[in-house]
């Protein structure tokens, strides 16, 4: 394969990708600011055979989760049969007791997951954190192979690259599945979010509708998309791109404007799909993370196929006594924090630094895990003319329907900076197609 | 069945408007730029007349600078090409992200211009943007009513400038009667008494350009004797 036919047009690409608007936002302090995603042209490419390993074990660990979010808000046997700890569900920020018994439509809670995960350089793919809430970012591969496949297209004609421009059927598919009878929306909180080009994107190749809060009313136990012409059309789905705090002023966040008030008393009337389920958050805190692959073992009665970073919790003692004398060469990661923050690696610590740091490790053990840090594999990149290896992830979409389903392809995000392991977009990462071969 | 919200057809509006401003300014001050020049230096301030826009230039030079790139002046093309894609960005999903992406470019254009040695002829780019923008939103939407919507504003903003330019009557007859056949299929609420009034106003001589303005720009907005438009 002909790699240099790609980056030859990587300026040209890049120009392409500006001109349609693949940004995403970032405020600081206090300021909004959208900034191009910069995009490298060389691919993470993975085999065939690679793949269905990974396909296997993602639609494994997507069922469990899914079958763990609905054993929390129901009969909560993995508390009563001891396989997790009581304090992990309830002290953690994305239990949402509102939820509590509630089944959404078809029993499916885990519409849309964003599985992250890391290849070492021994080959092994690891998982490193589930994102079962709101997770981005599988627009930006859709739009940047479609302007690669127009730069380069000799190199797509003489290789076997599964296309992965299917996304949108597969959401809208996803969508349609739930669905309750009547239109499909997107709720974005509005333009001046940092994903709005993904929201808007995906509205776009879905025919789903864009929408804004105070779009949509409820009204006799079901919500409604209000026409210009004053006619309000039944919605029987809604991809919400608003996080459950702000979802419904009614039974969340009092002050939410951006939210539906009463959308929540609908769904839980299994009169609307919500996508993602609100209180998915209880399944995808990073404290929880440590307990999935036994999970798998209860509820599927199978040994995970796909290996989470070896992690401790300080929480059990044997642990915090590892974190403590491996303090140096472990990464430490506050579970209610995402996109990069929150995670500080015990080697690059002052003296002063790692004291603070243990004392308060000490008073709130449930607030950290710690990890192994695996030395991941690196990527090239295209820069300036010259190839440079940088730290790369992956993040694996798998969706939903009566069985989960993988896209062949992800998002792999890569860091721009040589001496950095953090690949998030919100810390100037850039991001690269992934390209899955058919044979 | 498709279906579009208030504020989506508020703001395909408002980005026909916008768009159509940015176009008919850009052409429009191009032409008195070349005798603002040196034949009749004083005219921007005619022109600041009859835009309604006040006069806070200081020379011809302060106001070529800043009509055309000032972004904290509302009346600069700058500032009526970012309310155009404020409105555009907002409708990705409605007028697809190609009509889109000419916006998106026009903006650029802009850009450009504005630290440009020869920022006027640079404009030419940001014409062409929204004259490529025009073909690919009457090639490529597919929905009537976002296109009807989005061209309806053109064709008041197109109305609205003729008049305040004290365009030939002519000129403004001819978009009048464009207007009469657009509006009546947007499924837009609007006066018919104002659009009677209208119609009748362009046939009387001379013209009057002032009550032109005024029935245009109130022909969406009174609250009497609106109508809904069938499909």
């Amino acid at each position: 394969m002909q790699i240099e036919e790609l980056y030859q047009y990587s300026d040209t690409v890049n120009e392409l990708l500006a001109r349609y608007g693949v940004k995403f936002g970032i405020y600081k302090n206090g300021t909004f600011n959208e900034q191009l995603f910069p995009f490298d042209m060389i691919p993470r490419i993975i085999k065939k055979e690679e793949f269905t390993c990974l396909e296997k074990g993602l639609k494994q660990r997507v069922a469990a989760l899914n079958a763990f979010i609905r054993d929390i808000y129901g009969k909560k046997e993995i508390i009563r049969d001891g396989v997790i700890p009581e304090e992990f569900i309830y002290m953690g920020s994305g239990y949402l007791a509102q939820c509590e018994g509630v089944l959404p439509p078809k029993g499916v809670f885990t519409h849309i997951a964003g599985i992250d995960l890391v290849q070492g350089k021994d080959g092994k793919w690891y998982i490193l954190e589930d994102n079962l809430r709101i997770p981005s970012g599988a627009s930006y591969p859709m739009i940047a192979r479609t302007i690669c496949r127009k730069s380069s297209p000799a190199l797509f004609e003489q290789n076997s690259i599964v296309d992965n421009r299917d996304y949108a059927k597969l959401l809208r598919r996803t969508m349609d599945y739930v669905n309750t009878g009547g239109h499909t929306v997107i709720l974005t909180p509005g333009r001046y979010n940092a994903a709005y080009f993904e929201h808007s994107y995906l509205a776009e190749l879905t025919g789903a509708h864009l929408a804004i809060g105070h779009e949509l009313v409820a009204e006799n136990d079901h919500l409604y998309f209000v026409d210009y012409s004053g006619k309000k059309e039944l919605v029987g789905a809604v991809y919400r791109r608003i996080s459950d705090e702000y979802l419904d002023p009614m039974n969340f966040n009092s002050e939410s404007v951006i939210g539906i008030p009463h959308i929540f008393d609908i769904y839980r009337k299994g009169n609307v799909a919500i996508i993602n389920a609100p209180g998915n958050g209880v399944a995808d805190d990073k404290g929880i993370y440590y307990f999935v692959p036994k999970m798998i073992r209860y509820y599927l009665g199978e040994e995970a196929i796909l290996s989470n970073a070896p992690t401790y919790l300080p929480f059990y003692e044997e642990d915090m006594k590892y974190v403590l004398e491996h303090f140096d060469h472990l990464v430490l990661k506050d579970v209610a924090e995402a996109g990069g923050y929150g995670v500080v690696f015990g080697s690059e610590m002052t003296k002063e630094e790692k004291k603070k740091f243990v004392s308060m490790l000490k008073e709130e053990p449930r607030r950290f895990i710690a990890q192994e840090v695996i030395d991941f594999m690196d990527i090239d990149i295209y820069e300036e003319g010259k190839l440079l290896p940088r730290k790369a992830d992956l993040r694996a979409f798998v969706l939903m329907e009566e069985e989960p389903v993988v896209w062949e392809s992800g998002l792999t995000r890569f860091s721009r900076n040589p001496d950095s392991f953090i690949v998030n977009s919100s810390q100037g990462g850039g991001f690269k197609d992934t390209w899955v071969m058919a044979e | 069945m498709a279906i579009l919200s208030v504020e989506h057809s508020d703001q395909l509006f408002w980005l026909g408007r916008y768009s159509e401003r940015v176009y008919t300014t850009i052409r429009g001050f191009a032409e008195r730029f070349d005798s603002v020049m040196d034949v009749k230096t004083e005219e921007y301030v005619e022109y600041c007349k009859r835009q309604e826009i006040p006069n806070i230039y200081t020379s011809k030079e302060d106001f070529v600078r800043r009509y055309c790139f000032d972004e904290s002046d509302p009346n600069s093309i700058y500032s009526n090409l970012m309310r155009a894609f404020d409105n555009a960005v907002v409708l990705r999903e409605e007028i697809g992200s190609e009509t889109l992406s000419y916006i998106q470019l026009a903006v650029y254009a802009m850009n450009k211009a504005k630290v440009s040695d020869a920022p006027l002829i640079h404009l030419q780019r940001v014409v062409d943007n929204i004259m490529a923008f025009w073909g690919m939103a009457d090639d490529d939407i597919d929905r009537d009513c976002v296109r009807r919507i989005l061209k309806l504003g053109k064709q008041v903003e197109r109305i609205d400038i003729y008049a305040r330019m004290k365009m030939a009557p002519k000129k403004i007859k001819k978009e009048v009667k464009r207007l009469n056949g657009q509006v009546g299929k947007t499924g837009l609420q609007y006066s018919m008494v104002r659009l009677a009034h209208l119609n009748y106003i362009v046939e009387v001589e001379p013209v009057d350009y002032d009550q032109i303005v005024e029935d245009v720009d109130q022909l969406f907005d009174e609250g009497t004797e609106k109508i809904v438009a069938g499909f």
